[in-house]
C-alpha cells in the first residue's frame, strides 16, 4: 500500500519552474530516494510534502488523505516528521529539551495545566522524557543530553535533528541530506542509523547527494531533473539507466556499491 | 522540582527582607516599586526572551489595567476587585484581536508595529479626557482591601505585590518548564521546525501575547489602587523602553534574570540622583553596552563566564593528568 502519492504536483517561482506534473507513490516501510542534480526541486518537493509551500497544481495523499494547503503542523499530526538540509536545530535549548519538543505532539499539556503545574503535567514531563532518552539513545547521542545545542559539533547536530524528529514517532520521515557535510566514518554511521530507522517500519523519505549511501540504503530510487521525473526503479535499475547515466552522472558510474 | 530552587530562595529573601528593615524606605517603597516592574519584566521575558518576540508597547497593556481600575472605581463606583477583573477582560480582548495581525511580522517591522500600538494606546489615554482626566491624570482611587483587611500601608502594600510577583514568577517559572514553555524556545529557535514538530506557531505567539498584556494589565491594576493617582507619564513609551532594558540587562531568557534587571533599574535612580536628568541617555546607554559586551544580560553572562572559569580549570587539570590538551573530539 502507497503511504504517499503525489500526483501532478507543480510549483514555480515568479515564473521558474522547480516542480513540474511529478508523479510517485512511496509504498510504507520503505527507504525511498529522491535524487538529481542541484536545483533540480528536491528540497522544494519536501518543502510541499511538508505543508511550507503550497503547490500551484496536484496532489499530496498521505495515508489517502489529501494533505495539499494544511499547515505544517497540520501535515506533523498526521504523523510526518522531517530533518533540514541546512540544520534547523533550537540552538537556544539543551539537547534533552531539543528533542523533547519533538514529543510536543505526543503530550497534551496546555498552558494552563503547565502553568499550574497539574499532576497531569507532571506524568507526561517524565513521559516525554522518557522518550526523548530514547530517541537520543537511538541515534547514539547519550553522552550529549545535558548540553546546550550550540556546543555540539556539526556532525552531531545531524543526528540530533533525527533524533529530534524521531520522539515524535512519525509514520513517514523525510530527510533532507543528512550526509552532507558529513566525513566517511560518519557516513557509515549514518548509513547504520538509516537502515535502523527503516527496521523499526517507519517509511523514510531521503535526498542525499551521496551516490553511495543513496544506492546502499534505498528500496527505490525516484531520480528528478528540472522538476521532472527522469526516472523510477530499483537501485540496480537507476545504476544501468542511460538516461540517468548521460543527464545526472554526466556518463560515467563512478561510484562503487 | 529542581528549577524552582531558585524559587525558594526569592521568597524567603522575600518573606525576611521587611522583618529585617522593618519601615525602611528602600524595602517597603522603592521595594515595592521594583516588585511591580519585575511582574512587568517577568511577563515581558516571556514574550520576547522566550519566545523571541520583541514588545515595545508593554506599558500599553499596563496602562490599559491601570486604567480600567482607576475609571470603574472612581467614575463608576466598581469594586476595585471586578474592577480589576475588567480591566484583565478589556487587555485579552485588545491583545487578542491584535495579536494576529501584529505578530505575523518579524524582527523590525515587528518591533515598529508594538511600538505603534503602545504609543497609540499612551495617545487614547491623553485624548480622551472625558474618562481618563487627559494629560492630568485621575486621582482619588480606593485601595484594595481583602476581607475586611484593607492594604493601607507600605507594608501590606509590600506584601500584597511581592504576593503577586511570587505568584507570577511560579507560574512562569512552571510554563518555561514545560510542554508549551518549551513551544515557546522553539519558536524563537527555529519557527519552521517548530511548525514541524506539531507546534502550531500562530496560535503559540498569540498565547504568550495574551498571557504577557494579562500580566501587566494586573500589574496596571495593583499600580492604580497602590498609587490612587494614575497619568499617562506612567505608560509612555518611555517605560516600554524601560522594561525591555530590564530584560535585556537582567539577561533575556531568564526569569530570575529579568527581576534582577527590574531592581537594579528601580534602584539605580534612587541611588544616583543624577540619574534623574538623563535616565533615558542612561538606559540607551546601558541598552547599547549590554547588546555590545554582554547580550546574554547580567545573570545569564555572569553564570556562563563562571561556568567557563571553572571547566577552564578542570580542563586544565585534566590534560595535565592525561597528559593531552583539550576535551578531544566530541
Amino acid at each position: 500500500m502507497a503511504l504517499l502519492k503525489v500526483s501532478g504536483l507543480s510549483k514555480s517561482f515568479g515564473g521558474v519552474t522547480a516542480i513540474a506534473d511529478l508523479d510517485f507513490e512511496v509504498p510504507e516501510g520503505h527507504v525511498y530516494s529522491v535524487i538529481g542534480p542541484n536545483g533540480a526541486g528536491k528540497t522544494t518537493l519536501f518543502n510541499m510534502l511538508s505543508g511550507i509551500y503550497t503547490p500551484d497544481e496536484g496532489s499530496i495523499r498521505f495515508l489517502g488523505r489529501d494533505i495539499v494547503g494544511r499547515l505544517p503542523h497540520k501535515v506533523a499530526e498526521l504523523g510526518v516528521s522531517r530533518t533540514f538540509q541546512n540544520l534547523q536545530m533550537f540552538f537556544n535549548m539543551s539537547v534533552l529539551d531539543n528533542v523533547k519538543v519533538g514529543c510536543h505532539l505526543r503530550t497534551k499539556s496546555r498552558l494552563w495545566n503547565s502553568a499550574l503545574r497539574l499532576s497531569s503535567t507532571r506524568r507526561e514531563e517524565q513521559q516525554a522524557e522518557l522518550w526523548a532518552r530514547e530517541a537520543l539513545h537511538f541515534c547514539g547521542l547519550d553522552d550529549y543530553l545535558q548540553l546546550d545545542a550550540d556546543a555540539l559539533p556539526y556532525g552531531v547536530l545531524k543526528r540530533l535533528e533525527i533524533a529530534r524528529a524521531l520522539a515524535a514517532a512519525p509514520k513517514l520521515l523525510l530527510m533532507d541530506e543528512p550526509a552532507a557535510g558529513l566525513n566517511d566514518t560518519e557516513t557509515k554511521a549514518m548509513r547504520k542509523l538509516i537502515r535502523r530507522i527503516s527496521d523499526t517500519g517507519i517509511t523514510v523519505l531521503l535526498v542525499e547527494h551521496n551516490m553511495g549511501l543513496v544506492m546502499d540504503v534505498s528500496d527505490r530510487i525516484l531520480v528528478i531533473d528540472y522538476g521532472s521525473r527522469l526516472a523510477e526503479g530499483s537501485p540496480r535499475e537507476i545504476q544501468h539507466n542511460p538516461k540517468v547515466i548521460d543527464a545526472y552522472l554526466g556518463g560515467e558510474v563512478e561510484y562503487a556499491v | 522540582m529542581s528549577y524552582l530552587r531558585g524559587f525558594y530562595l526569592l521568597t524567603i529573601t522575600a518573606a525576611v527582607l521587611p522583618l529585617i528593615f522593618p519601615d525602611n524606605y528602600y524595602v517597603t517603597v522603592v521595594g515595592v516599586t521594583a516588585a511591580l516592574h519585575a511582574i512587568l519584566a517577568v511577563s515581558l521575558n516571556l514574550l520576547m526572551g522566550y519566545a523571541g518576540q520583541i514588545s515595545l508597547g508593554h506599558a500599553g497593556f499596563f496602562g490599559i489595567g491601570a486604567y480600567a481600575s482607576a475609571i470603574l472605581t472612581t467614575r463608576y463606583g466598581w469594586n476595585p476587585w471586578p474592577a480589576i477583573l475588567a480591566g484583565l477582560g478589556l487587555t485579552a480582548v485588545v491583545a487578542f484581536t491584535l495579536a494576529r495581525p501584529i505578530l505575523r511580522l518579524k524582527g523590525h517591522y515587528l518591533a515598529m508595529a508594538t511600538l505603534g500600538l503602545g504609543i497609540i494606546i499612551n495617545i487614547v489615554l491623553v485624548q480622551a479626557g472625558k474618562f481618563t482626566g487627559g494629560p492630568d491624570g485621575l486621582g482619588g482611587i480606593p485601595s484594595l482591601s481583602l476581607f475586611g483587611w484593607s492594604v493601607d500601608s507600605d507594608l501590606r502594600w509590600y506584601i500584597v505585590i511581592v504576593s503577586v510577583l511570587l505568584v507570577v514568577v511560579w507560574l512562569a517559572l512552571n510554563i518555561i518548564n514545560s510542554r508549551s514553555g518549551r513551544a515557546l524556545r522553539a519558536l524563537h529557535g527555529s519557527e519552521v521546525a517548530a511548525e514541524m514538530m506539531g507546534i502550531n506557531t500562530t496560535a503559540t505567539k498569540t498565547g504568550v501575547f495574551v498571557l504577557a498584556a494579562l500580566i501587566a494589565s494586573l500589574a496596571g491594576s495593583l499600580f492604580a489602587y497602590q498609587q490612587a493617582f494614575v497619568s499617562p507619564d506612567s505608560f509612555s513609551f518611555f517605560f516600554s523602553i524601560e522594561l525591555v532594558t530590564m530584560v535585556v540587562l537582567g539577561g533575556m531568557a531568564s526569569t530570575y534574570g529579568a527581576i534582577i534587571g527590574a531592581i537594579i533599574l528601580t534602584f539605580l535612580p534612587e541611588l544616583l540622583v543624577v540619574f534623574e536628568d538623563y535616565e533615558v541617555m542612561i538606559f540607551g546607554a546601558i541598552l547599547m553596552l549590554m547588546m555590545i559586551f554582554l547580550p546574554q544580560g547580567l545573570f545569564v553572562g555572569l553564570q556562563h563566564l563562571l561556568r567557563r572559569l571553572t571547566r577552564d580549570r578542570r580542563t586544565a587539570i585534566d590534560a595535565a593528568e592525561a597528559g593531552e590538551s583539550g576535551r578531544g573530539a566530541a
